[in-house]
Protein backbone atom coordinates (compact mmCIF):
# COMPACT_ATOMS: atom_id res chain seq x y z
CA UNK A 1 0.00 0.00 0.00
CA UNK A 2 1.24 3.57 -0.94
CA UNK A 3 2.27 5.75 2.07
CA UNK A 4 -0.48 8.72 2.18
CA UNK A 5 2.34 11.73 2.61
CA UNK A 6 5.81 10.24 1.13
CA UNK A 7 7.54 13.00 1.70
CA UNK A 8 11.28 13.64 1.09
CA UNK A 9 12.73 10.52 -0.72
CA UNK A 10 16.33 10.22 0.60
CA UNK A 11 18.26 8.15 -2.03
CA UNK A 12 20.65 5.45 0.03
CA UNK A 13 24.78 5.35 -0.79
CA UNK A 14 25.81 2.44 -2.18
CA UNK A 15 28.51 0.01 -0.70
CA UNK A 16 31.63 2.14 -1.79
CA UNK A 17 33.93 -1.34 -1.12
CA UNK A 18 32.74 -4.61 -0.75
CA UNK A 19 34.53 -6.24 2.31
CA UNK A 20 35.11 -9.89 1.92
CA UNK A 21 33.76 -12.52 -0.08
CA UNK A 22 30.03 -10.80 -1.31
CA UNK A 23 27.81 -13.70 -1.04
CA UNK A 24 24.14 -14.05 -2.48
CA UNK A 25 23.10 -15.01 0.87
CA UNK A 26 23.57 -15.39 4.47
CA UNK A 27 22.06 -17.86 7.44
CA UNK A 28 20.38 -16.15 10.26
CA UNK A 29 21.84 -16.68 13.59
CA UNK A 30 17.83 -16.79 15.06
CA UNK A 31 16.00 -18.85 13.13
CA UNK A 32 18.48 -20.07 11.09
CA UNK A 33 16.29 -19.10 7.65
CA UNK A 34 18.24 -18.50 4.54
CA UNK A 35 18.06 -14.89 3.57
CA UNK A 36 18.94 -13.55 0.16
CA UNK A 37 21.02 -10.48 0.52
CA UNK A 38 19.01 -8.40 -1.91
CA UNK A 39 15.89 -6.98 -0.07
CA UNK A 40 13.27 -4.57 -1.25
CA UNK A 41 13.30 -1.21 -0.15
CA UNK A 42 16.69 -1.06 0.90
CA UNK A 43 20.29 -1.27 -0.34
CA UNK A 44 20.98 -2.91 3.20
CA UNK A 45 19.99 -6.11 4.26
CA UNK A 46 20.46 -6.11 8.12
CA UNK A 47 18.72 -8.39 9.42
CA UNK A 48 16.39 -11.64 9.34
CA UNK A 49 13.57 -10.90 7.51
CA UNK A 50 11.31 -13.42 9.30
CA UNK A 51 12.76 -13.25 12.97
CA UNK A 52 13.87 -9.67 12.57
CA UNK A 53 17.42 -10.78 14.29
CA UNK A 54 20.42 -8.78 13.34
CA UNK A 55 24.58 -9.60 13.89
CA UNK A 56 26.59 -7.19 15.80
CA UNK A 57 29.53 -6.85 13.26
CA UNK A 58 29.17 -2.58 12.92
CA UNK A 59 31.00 -0.50 15.68
CA UNK A 60 29.47 3.40 15.49
CA UNK A 61 28.96 4.05 12.11
CA UNK A 62 26.44 1.51 10.11
CA UNK A 63 28.74 -0.70 7.35
CA UNK A 64 32.40 0.09 9.14
CA UNK A 65 32.19 -3.74 9.85
CA UNK A 66 34.30 -2.93 12.89
CA UNK A 67 32.99 -4.71 15.94
CA UNK A 68 34.54 -7.51 17.54
CA UNK A 69 31.76 -8.60 19.30
CA UNK A 70 29.57 -10.41 16.44
CA UNK A 71 26.70 -11.47 19.22
CA UNK A 72 23.20 -11.76 18.07
CA UNK A 73 21.26 -9.04 18.29
CA UNK A 74 16.99 -8.88 18.72
CA UNK A 75 14.45 -6.89 17.91
CA UNK A 76 13.75 -4.88 21.02
CA UNK A 77 11.48 -1.86 19.55
CA UNK A 78 10.24 0.15 17.26
CA UNK A 79 10.56 3.39 16.77
CA UNK A 80 9.19 6.16 13.78
CA UNK A 81 10.98 8.52 11.62
CA UNK A 82 9.22 11.96 11.22
CA UNK A 83 8.63 11.00 7.62
CA UNK A 84 7.04 7.88 8.92
CA UNK A 85 9.47 5.72 8.28
CA UNK A 86 9.40 2.12 10.51
CA UNK A 87 12.98 1.73 12.22
CA UNK A 88 13.78 -1.67 14.66
CA UNK A 89 15.71 -1.35 17.59
CA UNK A 90 18.51 -3.89 18.32
CA UNK A 91 19.51 -4.98 20.89
CA UNK A 92 22.91 -7.01 21.83
CA UNK A 93 22.38 -10.01 23.59
CA UNK A 94 26.29 -10.50 24.29
CA UNK A 95 27.08 -6.84 24.68
CA UNK A 96 24.24 -5.04 25.04
CA UNK A 97 24.77 -2.70 22.73
CA UNK A 98 22.41 -0.67 20.74
CA UNK A 99 21.40 0.21 17.04
CA UNK A 100 18.68 1.26 14.82
CA UNK A 101 17.59 -0.20 11.47
CA UNK A 102 15.14 0.86 8.78
CA UNK A 103 12.77 -2.11 8.06
CA UNK A 104 12.95 -3.89 4.75
CA UNK A 105 10.23 -4.07 2.79
CA UNK A 106 9.33 -7.85 3.19
CA UNK A 107 9.70 -7.94 6.80
CA UNK A 108 7.14 -10.02 8.67
CA UNK A 109 4.51 -7.87 9.75
CA UNK A 110 3.44 -9.82 12.36
CA UNK A 111 6.90 -9.98 13.92
CA UNK A 112 7.16 -5.80 13.88
CA UNK A 113 3.46 -5.55 14.49
CA UNK A 114 3.69 -8.20 17.76
CA UNK A 115 6.96 -5.67 18.89
CA UNK A 116 5.04 -2.53 18.26
CA UNK A 117 1.93 -3.39 20.42
CA UNK A 118 3.99 -4.98 23.09
CA UNK A 119 4.23 -1.83 25.41
CA UNK A 120 0.02 -1.36 24.95
CA UNK A 121 -0.85 -5.44 26.29
CA UNK A 122 0.56 -4.69 29.77
CA UNK A 123 -2.84 -3.05 31.54
CA UNK A 124 -0.11 -1.22 34.06
CA UNK A 125 0.19 2.73 34.59
CA UNK A 126 0.13 4.16 31.62
CA UNK A 127 -2.29 2.35 29.62
CA UNK A 128 -5.05 3.19 32.77
CA UNK A 129 -3.62 7.20 32.67
CA UNK A 130 -4.88 7.09 28.70
CA UNK A 131 -8.32 5.36 30.03
CA UNK A 132 -8.75 7.82 33.12
CA UNK A 133 -8.29 10.94 30.69
CA UNK B 1 28.69 5.49 54.00
CA UNK B 2 30.31 9.46 54.18
CA UNK B 3 33.35 10.03 55.95
CA UNK B 4 33.04 10.67 59.55
CA UNK B 5 31.29 6.94 59.22
CA UNK B 6 27.65 7.67 59.78
CA UNK B 7 25.29 5.98 56.55
CA UNK B 8 24.67 8.57 54.02
CA UNK B 9 21.08 10.51 54.24
CA UNK B 10 18.76 8.79 51.47
CA UNK B 11 17.30 12.31 51.59
CA UNK B 12 19.15 14.54 48.76
CA UNK B 13 19.10 18.32 47.56
CA UNK B 14 21.05 17.79 44.27
CA UNK B 15 18.96 18.99 41.14
CA UNK B 16 19.41 19.65 37.47
CA UNK B 17 18.09 22.02 35.39
CA UNK B 18 16.40 19.75 32.20
CA UNK B 19 17.80 20.33 28.83
CA UNK B 20 14.82 20.99 26.91
CA UNK B 21 11.92 22.28 28.91
CA UNK B 22 14.27 23.55 31.90
CA UNK B 23 12.33 22.12 34.69
CA UNK B 24 14.65 22.14 37.60
CA UNK B 25 14.72 18.63 38.61
CA UNK B 26 15.82 16.48 41.75
CA UNK B 27 18.70 14.77 41.03
CA UNK B 28 17.41 11.17 42.62
CA UNK B 29 13.64 9.86 41.84
CA UNK B 30 11.63 9.32 45.12
CA UNK B 31 12.58 5.89 45.03
CA UNK B 32 16.56 6.76 45.74
CA UNK B 33 17.79 5.91 42.52
CA UNK B 34 19.28 8.66 40.59
CA UNK B 35 17.34 10.00 37.50
CA UNK B 36 19.02 9.91 34.07
CA UNK B 37 16.14 12.18 32.32
CA UNK B 38 14.07 14.94 33.01
CA UNK B 39 10.19 13.15 34.37
CA UNK B 40 8.48 15.94 32.30
CA UNK B 41 9.55 15.74 28.97
CA UNK B 42 11.85 12.67 29.27
CA UNK B 43 14.94 14.39 27.42
CA UNK B 44 18.20 13.26 28.69
CA UNK B 45 21.93 14.78 28.61
CA UNK B 46 24.83 12.56 26.54
CA UNK B 47 27.10 12.59 29.44
CA UNK B 48 28.20 8.55 29.36
CA UNK B 49 29.89 6.74 26.66
CA UNK B 50 28.28 3.49 26.04
CA UNK B 51 30.44 2.08 22.99
CA UNK B 52 33.61 2.91 25.12
CA UNK B 53 32.66 3.31 28.44
CA UNK B 54 33.66 6.33 30.80
CA UNK B 55 31.96 9.89 30.25
CA UNK B 56 31.39 11.13 27.34
CA UNK B 57 32.66 14.54 25.74
CA UNK B 58 29.37 14.99 23.32
CA UNK B 59 27.18 16.60 26.35
CA UNK B 60 24.08 17.53 24.11
CA UNK B 61 20.42 16.71 24.25
CA UNK B 62 19.81 13.19 24.32
CA UNK B 63 15.37 12.56 22.88
CA UNK B 64 13.47 9.70 23.51
CA UNK B 65 12.48 7.69 20.25
CA UNK B 66 10.67 4.46 21.42
CA UNK B 67 9.13 2.61 24.35
CA UNK B 68 10.97 -1.17 24.50
CA UNK B 69 9.27 -3.80 26.94
CA UNK B 70 11.65 -6.23 28.75
CA UNK B 71 11.08 -9.85 29.17
CA UNK B 72 10.34 -8.79 32.85
CA UNK B 73 8.14 -6.38 32.03
CA UNK B 74 9.75 -3.18 33.11
CA UNK B 75 9.62 -0.62 30.48
CA UNK B 76 12.74 0.75 28.77
CA UNK B 77 12.82 4.48 27.21
CA UNK B 78 15.40 4.35 24.32
CA UNK B 79 16.98 7.90 23.74
CA UNK B 80 19.50 9.08 20.97
CA UNK B 81 21.67 11.67 20.76
CA UNK B 82 20.40 14.42 18.75
CA UNK B 83 24.46 14.93 18.02
CA UNK B 84 26.49 12.30 17.34
CA UNK B 85 22.97 9.27 17.00
CA UNK B 86 24.25 7.60 19.97
CA UNK B 87 21.24 5.32 21.25
CA UNK B 88 20.97 4.36 24.85
CA UNK B 89 18.15 2.75 26.85
CA UNK B 90 17.60 3.95 30.77
CA UNK B 91 14.26 2.06 32.60
CA UNK B 92 11.35 4.11 32.79
CA UNK B 93 10.68 6.41 36.71
CA UNK B 94 7.57 6.26 38.65
CA UNK B 95 7.24 9.80 38.24
CA UNK B 96 7.58 9.97 34.69
CA UNK B 97 5.35 11.54 32.12
CA UNK B 98 2.76 9.27 31.25
CA UNK B 99 1.31 10.70 28.39
CA UNK B 100 4.01 11.54 26.70
CA UNK B 101 5.35 7.39 27.52
CA UNK B 102 1.80 6.75 25.66
CA UNK B 103 2.26 8.96 23.03
CA UNK B 104 5.62 6.84 22.03
CA UNK B 105 4.25 3.86 22.61
CA UNK B 106 1.15 4.54 20.26
CA UNK B 107 3.30 6.39 17.38
CA UNK B 108 4.57 3.68 15.77
CA UNK B 109 0.93 2.52 15.48
CA UNK B 110 0.08 5.60 14.12
CA UNK B 111 1.74 5.27 10.98
CA UNK B 112 2.09 1.96 10.01
CA UNK B 113 3.99 0.91 7.09
CA UNK B 114 1.74 -1.60 6.19
CA UNK B 115 -2.38 -2.43 6.74
CA UNK B 116 -3.71 -3.08 9.61
CA UNK B 117 -6.54 -4.56 8.53
CA UNK B 118 -5.10 -7.49 7.57
CA UNK B 119 -4.81 -8.31 10.65
CA UNK B 120 -8.49 -8.25 11.89
CA UNK B 121 -8.73 -11.44 9.29
CA UNK B 122 -6.02 -13.62 11.40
Amino acid sequence: MPRKNPGRVRPQQPKAVQRGERGDAFRCVGCRLDVPMDAPGTAHRNHCPHCLTSLHVDHRIPGDRRAGCRGPMAALSVTVRPDGEWLIIHHCQACGGLSANRIAGDDNALALLRIAVRPLSDSRLPVNALLAL
Amino acid sequence: MSANGKPRSIISTDTFACVRCGLTVAAHAPDGARRNHCPSCLHSLHVLDRVEGGPSECRSRMNPISIAVLRTGDWMIIHRCSRCGELTSNPICGDDNQLILMRMAVRPLAQPPFPLEAFGDL
